[in-house]
């Protein structure tokens, strides 16, 4: 058996998007509320099953946070490289135990003939080492019922 | 499916709790039920069900058999997020191509 851990690979994603970089990086960032789906996968539905009023992409320094409905902000990233329109980079731990090991997150945003092609790495799992099964837990409970979801919505 | 096992798995406070003191290293089931209010032999089923739903791994020592956290474990959830982000990515264009039609 191979020393090294199965799946600590990168995971890569790249989508092309009919819009200005501009646009997709202001709509990933600041308009970030406008398409995450917070019903089904935010730390408050885990907590309680209901969506949380909000999730908020500050700047440079800043956080990614969402805003419960009792208005406690629950940390999600912390914004660790924010050059609008072409890339950021999140180290992302999306819990209320901000001690645990972080993963990260880099997304760019690239011009291809006037479209935006955006290129999201997240990366890191080894850093969760023996954590990662409870880690896994804490982010996961409600959250596979929501695969379905995005699906529909995305394709409605 | 192992991933939805191991959310089953974990969703017991005894279990977790088991869990979460492996998480620290490789221990004999006396020792755990030791720390615990549950006897042996509950603990010796609970270590069954960490093992079977891939978030425990067992290996023997001399005549003793020690417990430890799988390492594999984190392979599901990065498969996880592997999932999520073809969903989150389809609902986040969608999101700025509808905006940009609509001025």
């Amino acid at each position: 058996m191979s020393t090294q851990a199965a799946g600590t690979e990168a995971i890569h994603r790249t989508v092309s998007v009919d819009c200005t970089v501009e646009h997709a990086f202001e709509t990933f960032t600041d308009k970030i509320h406008t398409w995450w789906p917070l019903a089904t996968h935010s730390i408050e539905m885990e907590e309680t099953g209901s969506s949380p009023e909000t999730v908020v992409f500050d700047g440079p320094g800043g956080r990614v946070y969402e805003r419960t409905t009792k208005g406690e902000e629950l940390e999600w990233a912390q914004v660790v490289a924010f050059e609008p329109p072409h890339r950021f980079v999140l180290a992302w731990n999306p819990s209320r135990d901000q001690g645990r090991p972080r993963t990260e997150i880099e997304v760019t945003f690239t011009n291809e003939d006037g479209r935006t092609r955006v290129d999201l790495e997240h990366r890191g799992w080894e850093q969760l080492g023996e954590q990662a099964a409870e880690v896994r837990h804490g982010y996961s409970q409600g959250w596979q019922t929501v695969l379905a979801g995005y699906a529909e919505k995305a394709s409605s | 499916m192992a991933y939805r096992n191991a959310m089953d798995a974990l969703g017991d406070p005894t279990r977790r709790a088991i869990f979460e003191r492996l998480r620290e290293g490789a221990l004999p089931v006396g020792e755990i039920a030791d720390e615990l209010p549950v006897s042996r032999p509950a603990v010796s089923q609970h270590l069954r069900v960490l093992k079977e739903a891939g978030l425990v791994r067992e290996r023997r020592n001399g005549t003793r058999r020690l417990y430890r956290v799988d390492p594999d474990a984190l392979g599901e959830l990065r498969d996880y997020f592997d999932d999520f982000w073809t969903q989150a990515l389809a609902s986040f264009k969608a999101e700025a191509e509808r905006e940009r039609r609509n001025g």
